[in-house]
């Protein structure tokens, strides 16, 4: 069954790129069906544990699969994005569309269900490839393609450098899911920065984030939301699966570090958020300032942010696909992302204007959705942790966040109908679909956090909380 | 009066027997049967007489003969880089379906079969006079196969690798004759005694001899003839140089390595050829950067991939020698493919699938030839799900387990610039692109197809499955 959650995609997707046609409906419903499926086999196969031999030498590897607790969210997450985002695939060429977001679904499954680190250095280069494809057919500037490879690539590197060093000094990659101080000595540090690096780079924070506003803005909208949801989660994924799982001891040594570039991204996002004048890239920017509270909290470890964390991670995924499925929708009816332009969306299209202001306010951190659990419960934990200037910091940035998410819907909602951009019709069905499931996640996270937070509260197995009376209920 | 050498030395080197009798074959029926397509028999006789050769090879695995006092030593390891040898030799043939006269075709592919003959030889040569011998009739044969092309550049690559090729062999031989003097014996394990420690003799030949090889492996700065002769040699031949020649040198170098130094003087004198090495995965994939030529760009490539095969063996480590075989095979087999892709875009003697102009476009044109060229390019990258994925992180595991953490940085600076490299040529094949349609061949010959799938089936292949050789050592008897 693990199997075919991974394979299942990838062949899908495999199959729709040499299939001829572009019958957007056929595409659309194929997709869907995909997802969903992928969605109900994660369900049902929560719990097993699949493993067969690879490499016995220079160290033990297994084709290791299985569903973590984090895992398990994150593939549920990744599932309901892509679906919605194949339903939102409005292109004359779906079939492409269409076939690399399955491929993308597919390489990012097996990332979340490996439980070996090569496995999931694998599948962490992997995912870059349909990404790549995409920006190099689509995008709106060849640059954005090779910055978004290079990056990435140069962080799989570091990856596999560390996995290899990894290897050879545990005797076995076969680690995720299990805990403990793997690795000390003189290597570890290397090793640490190896993982680190690769992961900084995938979340981004700052200051390898260069490639990531290009990347986001350039990305047709139903592509952009799946990586920006889900995709960077790759990143934290990592970090809680590996360094904090099994180096903890280089996580603390080093935290001091991470929490300085976690609130540098947060500080620098939400800045270059409030002046930014494409609609994508202020998402993008956000999306910056919001991972970088995540990293923070991950190099406190103290476990009320972690369990913060790990729903921020999930509501996080939720708005910010929710917001490019609905910028991607303006941009189709406006014909331009472009703050300076747009306005008054709310009088032509209600229905489209009140999605975007739901998941806004999810990302301003509204109580009641789901964004505002996971930043207090952080925020609380960066307190407990002694942190008190970084908790400034981040209220601070809660604060930045509701003046670019006001700024980005007074740009596109409120205001006067511009008369030089084209009137089209509101929402369709099909289009409101496609975000509604993402909104109502987000409510229902927001008045019902616990199905996150106390249902083994996050896949670390080395840090058990002490109790879940240290959850507080909003 | 009594042979010198019994029937036990020529049964262990029966394969290259039935590899060089196939070349006369071949010449043989060329000339009875000129009139009736000859190109065709000729290609047909020399495939089965190779894989013969490689059956044969196969079923020395597990064996270990010296032969010829100790000249040609039959074991895994002979029997390993052998069959890549006769891999490349199958993928070279695969092309040879087109370009070139047909009158000229037998002669090509019993010289390319006689030059396959050397490189096995070099599989197993562990005597100073077999290694010559091999390397001779390796590249006598490849001096004649460069300058086929009815090309002004093909001359120049010809005279070019002459020249240079003999230079290095003059080099290699002044290495050996030192090398002699100082143990009185040509077998090189005659060598790896404490005694030579302390024989100037024994340091200096063993530095000529270094050299010549890094002449041969065109490591950095002894590379700058592989792209120009790369370049100027017809497609096919250019594959055969890519990897048998790489191959049979670096069996060459790791015999020597292993086999023939003295432990207290090993690391020491090998410490430079990893430097080089390190220095070429640079400047081999720097160099990829500006080209136009995909038989150039798979050069200076294959500069940087020899660099990276010889970073497995830093160190000396019994582990590293198998990573590094295992690197090499998935060498050949991806960038066999690569060839393949270009040979279906070529038409003949012009051909047109080695300009990357022809790549422009590709993915809407030719969607299956550009998606495998993708796939090649990511895999010799290092890309997922590729073996060359998995070839590289063995590699740095081998590094980094042998404490050369310098080697493996720089082997990820390096692999970080080739994508830049790599990816140029896929983003001009899928980025949509409206400019005069360019050259190509509009109708491919079936072989190359039929090697293009059956690299990307081992590509893929090696990666779920890796075949780690074991038992290659000792290298001598």
């Amino acid at each position: 069954m693990l199997l075919a959650l991974v394979l299942l995609p990838i062949l899908a997707g495999s199959a729709m790129l040499l299939t001829r046609g572009e019958d957007r409906r056929a595409y659309r419903a194929v997709g869907v069906a995909v997802a969903l499926a992928t969605l109900a086999i994660a369900v049902a196969a929560r719990s097993e544990d699949w493993s067969v031999p690879w490499l016995r030498a220079p160290f033990v590897a297994n084709f290791h699969l299985g569903i973590g607790t984090l895992a398990f969210w994150l593939i549920a997450l990744l599932a309901l994005c892509t679906a919605c985002a194949v339903l939102a695939v409005d292109s004359a060429r779906p079939r492409a569309l269409v076939g690399q977001l399955l491929l993308l679904e597919g390489t990012m499954l097996g990332l979340f269900v490996s439980r070996d680190l090569l496995l999931f250095a694998l599948f962490y280069d992997l995912m870059l490839v349909p990404v790549f494809f995409v920006l190099l057919e689509r995008g709106e500037h060849p640059r954005d393609a090779w910055r978004y490879i290079i990056y990435n690539f140069a962080g799989g590197l570091l990856l596999l450098f560390a996995t290899a060093a990894f290897g050879v000094l545990h005797g076995t990659t076969d680690v995720i899911g299990t805990a403990g101080n793997a690795i000390s000595g003189t290597w570890a540090p290397w090793i640490f920065w190896g993982f680190a690096i690769a992961f900084l780079v995938k979340t981004p924070a700052f200051p390898l984030h260069t490639w990531m506003p290009n990347t986001y803005a350039s990305l047709p909208a139903p592509v952009a939301a799946v990586v920006g949801a889900v995709q960077s989660k790759a990143g934290l994924y990592g970090f809680f699966v590996i360094a904090l799982a099994l180096m903890p001891q280089e996580v603390a040594r080093y935290s001091g570090t991470l929490i300085v570039l976690g609130s540098i991204s947060l500080l620098y996002g939400a800045v270059a958020a409030l002046v930014q004048t494409d609609a994508k890239r202020v998402v993008a920017y956000s999306s910056l300032s919001h991972l970088g509270l995540i990293v923070i909290a991950i190099a406190t470890q103290q476990p009320l942010a972690l369990a913060g964390a790990a729903l921020y991670i999930v509501a996080h995924g939720l708005f910010t696909a929710a917001l490019f499925i609905g910028l991607g929708y303006v941009e189709e009816r406006e014909e331009t992302r472009s703050l300076a332009r747009l306005r008054g969306i709310g009088a032509k299209n209600p229905r489209l204007a009140g999605a975007l202001t739901i998941a806004g306010l999810a990302m301003l951190g509204l109580p009641g959705l789901a964004g505002f659990v996971g930043e207090l419960v952080i925020i609380t934990g960066i307190v407990q942790s002694g942190n008190i200037a970084v908790a400034v910091v981040a209220v601070i940035s809660v604060v930045l966040a509701s003046a670019y998410v006001l700024r980005l819907f007074q740009g596109i909602v409120n205001g006067p109908v511009v008369h030089d951009l084209p009137v089209r019709r509101d929402l369709t069905w099909r289009e409101g679909i496609a975000i509604a499931p993402l909104l109502l996640a987000l409510l229902y996270l927001g008045v019902n956090p616990h199905a996150v937070l106390a249902g083994g509260t996050v896949a670390i197995p080395r840090a058990p909380l002490s109790s879940t009376s240290g959850v507080p209920t909003p | 009066m009594t042979l010198p050498f019994t029937h036990v030395d020529w049964a262990a080197i029966a394969p290259l027997e039935v590899l060089a009798a196939t070349g006369l074959l071949v010449l043989l029926l060329d000339l009875v049967l000129r009139p009736f397509a000859p190109r065709a028999l000729s290609l047909g006789i020399a495939i089965l007489g190779t894989i013969a050769t490689a059956v044969m090879i196969g079923q020395q695995y597990g064996t270990n003969v010296a032969a010829f006092n100790g000249g040609y030593i039959v074991g895994n390891f002979s029997v390993l880089f052998g069959g890549v040898v006769l891999l490349g030799t199958l993928g070279a043939l695969a092309l040879m379906g087109r370009g070139g006269r047909d009158r000229e075709s037998a002669g090509t592919i019993a010289l390319l079969l006689w030059s396959a003959c050397g490189a096995l030889l070099l599989a197993g040569a562990s005597t100073t006079m077999t290694v010559f011998l091999g390397i001779e009739l390796l590249s006598l044969s490849l001096y004649c196969l460069c300058g086929l092309a009815d090309r002004a550049s093909a001359r120049e690559a010809a005279l070019k690798y002459l020249l240079l090729s003999s230079t290095a062999s003059a080099v290699l031989l002044f290495g050996m004759a030192l090398l002699f003097g100082a143990s009185g014996s040509v077998a090189l394990s005659a060598l790896a005694t404490p005694a030579m420690v302390g024989n100037p003799l024994f340091w200096m030949g063993s530095g000529f001899f270094l050299i010549g090889i890094a002449f041969k492996l065109s490591l950095v700065p002894f590379h700058a003839w592989a792209p120009d002769v790369y370049e100027g040699a017809p497609l096919p031949i250019t594959a055969f140089m890519t990897v048998v020649t790489k191959a049979a040198t670096i069996a060459i170098f790791a015999r020597f390595a292993y086999a023939a130094l003295p432990s207290g003087a090993s690391q020491m004198l090998l410490l430079p050829v990893w430097i080089v090495a390190g220095i070429s995965m640079i400047v081999g994939n720097v160099g990829m950067l500006a080209q136009h030529d995909l038989k150039r760009l798979l050069g200076y490539s294959g500069i940087a991939q020899v660099g990276y095969i010889l970073a497995a063996l830093a160190g000396t480590t019994r582990v590293g020698l198998g990573y590094a075989f295992f690197y090499l095979a998935v060498y050949a087999v991806m960038n066999l493919g690569a060839f393949a892709v270009a040979a279906a875009l070529s038409s003949g003697d012009a051909e047109e699938g080695t300009k990357l102009e022809t790549y422009r476009g590709l993915g809407a044109r030719r969607p299956l030839l550009a998606a495998a060229m993708t796939f090649f390019l990511l895999a010799l990258a290092g890309l997922p799900p590729t073996a060359g994925f998995l070839g590289k992180i063995l590699i740095l595991a081998a590094t980094a387990g042998s404490g050369y953490l310098w080697l493996a940085a720089l082997l990820l600076v390096g692999t970080a610039i080739s994508l830049y490299a790599y990816a140029k040529i896929i983003m001009a094949m899928y980025r949509p692109d409206h400019r005069v349609r360019v050259a190509e061949a509009v109708r491919s010959a079936p072989l190359p197809w039929v090697s293009l799938a059956l690299c990307l089936v081992a590509t893929i292949a090696f990666t779920f499955y890796p075949l780690l050789p074991t038992g290659l050592l000792p290298l001598v008897k």
